[in-house]
């Protein structure tokens, strides 16, 4: 009997290791796969069935991609509007918190709804009205149709208002018996308490931006302005052949930066992800 | 002891007006105003280069009422969104479970870190990736399909199974995300709940479908209205998979909107069905609203 | 409303350092405090005591700035200081929480103030210095607060106080968050603080007992109005009404009512009341039976019930419950207060009156 009850522990110990390790694959196979299929030859993405690593890896692959795209004029395009958006929000977003979370005046309760209402409403609706307004400014094709209407992040306001409250009023007080401005309080006090929210503020926007490929399609028609999810979307149009290993080793570009960050910074990335989701 | 808020006097509130002033402004821009002008811009004719376009009432309502390709659209939105959710969740629901276990709890470590990756890829390369995993030549799942004997599958190539086949798609993406949001509720479950079934001589399923799941069934509700959200949404993977075909059939309401903008330059009909897209997430929101209040009643 | 300006100010220099006058404050529709008239002494140790809700708390904070006043004028050295904005004020607060600045090491804590106010490195080094010294936090300047001892982050608060050198020195219940040891020792340093520093110091506790060991002034305050402002000597001796006479001292002050004319009411302390009888003539002598003893160590607490209710006696005495015992009270360790609560005149009359009331002899 109890050998048997040992028995049943260690199948259920095996299967649950290999049910873990299926899930691992499942979730880890389309990555391996973007990368070998990057590193073959035409002929060999083609070949049926398929192998699994390429016979000898196509490095030049990479070189290819930069020939038939420019690469890097859309690496500097997203790395503007990126680095921009995460350091202009600051300006915003810090001040806008720190007025609603420690200040009283009649229009508070109205600027926290329309905060919260920023959160609510998608970019997917508002776009066209947003487009129509910046097609009238000139202001279609630029950085700053991709910039501004990012930098009044509402979730950065709600969740930095959150932070602030729990400050105690006291900390302010005895800044402003030590004779420190508003804005040194802001800057000097309030700022480096809550520096980890901040970090967290700037990965979740940086990582949003960089893969943001709605607005900037909507708000770019020139190759000029167009940032690199754009750009690597158009390598699977550049020619008519379907160049598989070409197209997923442009792809491989705009994935890489992304896993190398997820890589140094998993856990923190993944509490900043799972706070924006429950709020 | 008194006036925990410094009160809104003079220059206070004026210092309070101005901090705030920023945000306040660019919302009103970038939300406020989109809103008003989307109704109202719904409500006229022309295309995006009339300079003065003539107000035509409800007309732009009314071709999309009548529109079979509108109705189509509504109808893939709709099923695209509950496939999503409904894979979505209940797969979270399980592996969060699973995975919340005291079991091999280093493996499980490994698991939500790999599970987690595709939400921070962008969906443009998870589309392209899976366009040439389920290419019907030389894609790997047919060749895997051929080499067990199988039939090939159609996947995006057929109107019958291309919206199946995207929901997919964002399944895989968007899993490992919910499945952390549900494990932080799992960890929210007092120890002592579990201890007290144990010494019931609880069997392992009965505690999962009596005391995890209803102790989390506010979470999941909550997760289900995101999700909801965020299928309705949909736009990356049908303008890179699809372009909304075969035969207008993964065609959603967002790529939908884009199209008659742009495409066909008809934006008081775009504007029109951006409306409806705004009911629907004004509805949800609604939802998660109620959702969220029982939530915290419910703690 | 006296019109204060420049041209007065000498005169008013001479009488305090801190004026209020007819202040009020309200918020929304609750009026906190109301026609307020405070002075308060250059150099005194002035403590505001009260229950909580008396409003000590907001009067303190209007002295600072950080609470605007709704009427009234606040004077600093004679100048009004209204308008005047916290930091500008010349004036240093100790906070119950203590308020430090959790991102910035002891060091930094204490130099932000004379940073603001611009004064010069060198200079800023030697205060610094100067101050640790005087607290014992030499070896702790270069730590964050949250890797101190709730007595250490108490010491920051008081060296970032301190160092400002300002006119006047608030405290607001600084000392509530210690242990009861800890409390005991910093009540004696801060009174040698005050000596030494020779400013005002204005201290806000609901405490009896710290405001009476450390005050040289008792403002009692109840409902947003002062009750007395006097010496703890003054206080605990001649308090001007009921409410006075029972705040001060432990078992409150015996009340006797209902007996006299006028509604007038009989006071005395517990320990006063002593358990033989005095001579006719000069007291009372009352009948009881002791109920309960408390057990406090060098004395006991007794409570005892009487024709006229139950008494408080706090005595030496050592005697077993269920006694009956003669109570004696001289006149001279009496109150008399109005029907109005107030304190009133204790002439020849009204000591017969007591006398015959109460049993002039056993």
């Amino acid at each position: 009997m109890k050998e048997q009850n040992k028995k049943l522990t260690a199948v259920v110990n095996v299967l649950d290791i290999a049910g873990k390790l299926v899930l691992i694959l499942i979730m880890a196979f389309p990555f391996f796969w973007m990368i070998s299929t990057a590193l073959k030859t035409l002929a060999e993405t083609l070949t049926v069935p398929p192998t699994m690593l390429p016979a000898s890896p196509q490095w030049d692959n990479f070189s290819e991609v930069f020939k038939t795209i420019p690469v890097w004029r859309y690496l500097r395009n997203s790395l503007i509007v990126c680095i921009s958006v995460v350091f202009l929000q600051y300006l915003v977003i810090v001040p806008a918190a720190y007025s609603l979370s420690k200040y009283d005046y009649k229009a508070r309760p109205l600027f926290f709804a329309l905060v919260m209402l920023g959160q609510m409403i998608p970019m997917q609706i508002t776009f066209l009205p947003v487009y129509f307004m910046f097609s009238k400014m000139g202001l279609i094709d630029t950085y700053t149709s991709m910039i501004i209407p990012f930098i009044s992040n509402p979730f950065g306001v709600f969740m930095l208002r959150q932070y602030f409250m729990q400050v105690p009023t006291e900390v302010i007080e005895a800044a402003r018996l030590d004779n420190a401005s508003d804005l040194k309080i802001m800057f000097r006090i309030m700022m480096p308490m809550v520096r980890s929210a901040l970090i967290t503020l700037g990965l979740l926007s940086f990582i949003t931006n960089w893969n943001n490929y709605f607005w900037p399609l909507i708000m770019t028609s020139k190759d000029a302005y167009r940032t690199l999810p754009i750009g690597i979307s158009l390598l699977k149009d550049a020619d008519s052949l379907q160049r598989w290993n070409i197209i997923m080793a442009g792809n491989l570009l705009l994935v890489l930066p992304m896993l190398l960050l997820y890589i140094i910074a998993s856990k923190k990335i993944r509490n900043a992800f799972v706070y924006s989701g429950i709020k | 002891m008194m006036g925990k808020m410094r009160k809104g006097e003079g220059k206070d509130a004026l210092m309070g007006y101005l901090l705030a002033a920023p945000a306040v402004i660019l919302l009103l821009l970038f939300t406020v105003y989109p809103l008003i002008y989307l109704v109202y811009r719904s409500l006229l004719g022309g295309n995006l280069i009339t300079k003065e376009p003539p107000f035509v009432g409800f007309q732009n309502y009314r071709i999309l009422i009548e529109s079979s390709d509108f109705h189509q659209v509504l109808k893939n939105t709709a099923i695209y969104t509950l496939i999503t959710v409904v894979f979505t969740i209940t797969l979270a629901v399980v592996i969060a479970a699973w995975l919340n276990g005291k079991k091999h709890s280093r493996l499980n470590e490994v698991v939500q870190t790999f599970i987690f990756t595709p939400h921070i890829i962008s969906m443009v390369s998870v589309s392209t990736l899976f366009l040439w995993l389920m290419d019907s030549r030389s894609g790997f799942f047919n060749a895997v399909l051929s080499m067990l004997g199988l039939e090939p599958y159609t996947f995006l190539a057929s109107p019958d199974t291309a919206l199946f086949s995207m929901a997919m798609v964002m399944v895989w993406k968007g899993l490992g995300y919910y499945v952390l949001l549900i494990m932080a509720a799992l960890q929210n479950i007092p120890a002592s709940v579990y201890e007290a079934a144990e010494m019931d001589d609880t069997p392992g399923i009965r505690i999962f479908f009596k005391i995890t799941l209803p102790m989390i069934s506010p979470t999941i509700l909550f997760t289900s209205v995101v999700a909801t959200i965020a299928s309705f949404k949909v736009f990356d993977s049908v303008s890179i998979m699809t372009g909304g075909g075969p035969l207008n059939s993964t065609n959603t309401l967002v790529y939908y909107i884009y199209d008659y903008a742009y495409r066909y330059g008809k934006p008081g009909q775009a504007c029109a069905a951006g409306v409806v897209l705004l009911i629907f997430v004004c509805v949800i929101t609604y939802v998660q609203f109620k959702v969220s209040r029982k939530r915290v009643h419910y703690q | 409303m006296p019109q204060v300006g420049t041209d007065n100010r000498q005169e008013v220099d001479k009488v305090s350092s801190i004026s209020l006058r007819n202040v009020k404050k309200k918020y929304v529709n609750d009026v906190v405090v109301d026609h307020l008239n405070l002075e308060i002494r250059d150099g005194s140790f002035t403590v505001l005591v009260g229950p909580s809700g008396c409003g000590k708390s907001t009067t303190l904070r209007m002295i600072t700035g950080l609470e605007s006043v709704t009427e009234g004028d606040v004077l600093i050295d004679g100048q009004r200081v209204n308008e005047v904005a916290p930091g500008k004020r010349d004036i240093a607060m100790v906070f119950q929480n203590y308020a430090l600045y959790p991102t910035m090491t002891v060091e930094e804590n204490i130099e932000f103030g004379l940073i603001n106010k611009k004064i010069p490195k060198a200079e800023r080094a030697r205060r610094i210095q100067e101050v640790c010294e005087i607290v014992g936090l030499t070896e702790y300047l270069k730590r964050k607060p949250a890797n101190l001892s709730g007595g250490q982050r108490q010491r920051v608060a008081l060296a970032r106080a301190m160092v400002k050198a300002p006119r006047v020195f608030m405290m607001d219940e600084p000392l509530s968050n210690l242990d009861a040891k800890l409390r005991g020792q910093m009540r004696v340093e801060l009174i040698r603080m005050h000596k030494r520093m020779g400013t005002t110091f204005v201290y806000v506790t609901h405490d009896q007992v710290e405001a009476m060991s450390m005050a040289d002034d008792i403002v009692l305050m109840d409902q947003g109005k002062i009750v007395q402002q006097s010496s703890p000597w003054e206080l605990y001796h001649n308090p001007n009404c009921i409410y006075t006479a029972q705040f001060v001292g432990s078992p409150q002050t015996n009340i006797l009512d209902g007996r006299l004319s006028e509604g007038k009411k009989l006071g005395f302390r517990p320990e006063k009341v002593h358990m033989q009888p005095v001579d006719a003539g000069k007291g009372i002598n009352i009948p009881a039976t002791i109920r309960t003893r408390e057990m406090l160590g060098s004395e006991l607490i007794y409570s005892m019930e009487t024709p006229y209710g139950i008494i408080m006696c706090k005595s030496e005495e050592d005697v077993p419950e269920e006694s009956r015992v003669t109570l004696g009270i001289a006149l001279e360790s009496m109150y008399l207060f109005g029907a109005d609560t107030r304190r009133c005149n204790f002439g020849e009359e009204e000591k017969k009156e007591v006398i015959q009331k109460f049993g002039g002899s056993c």
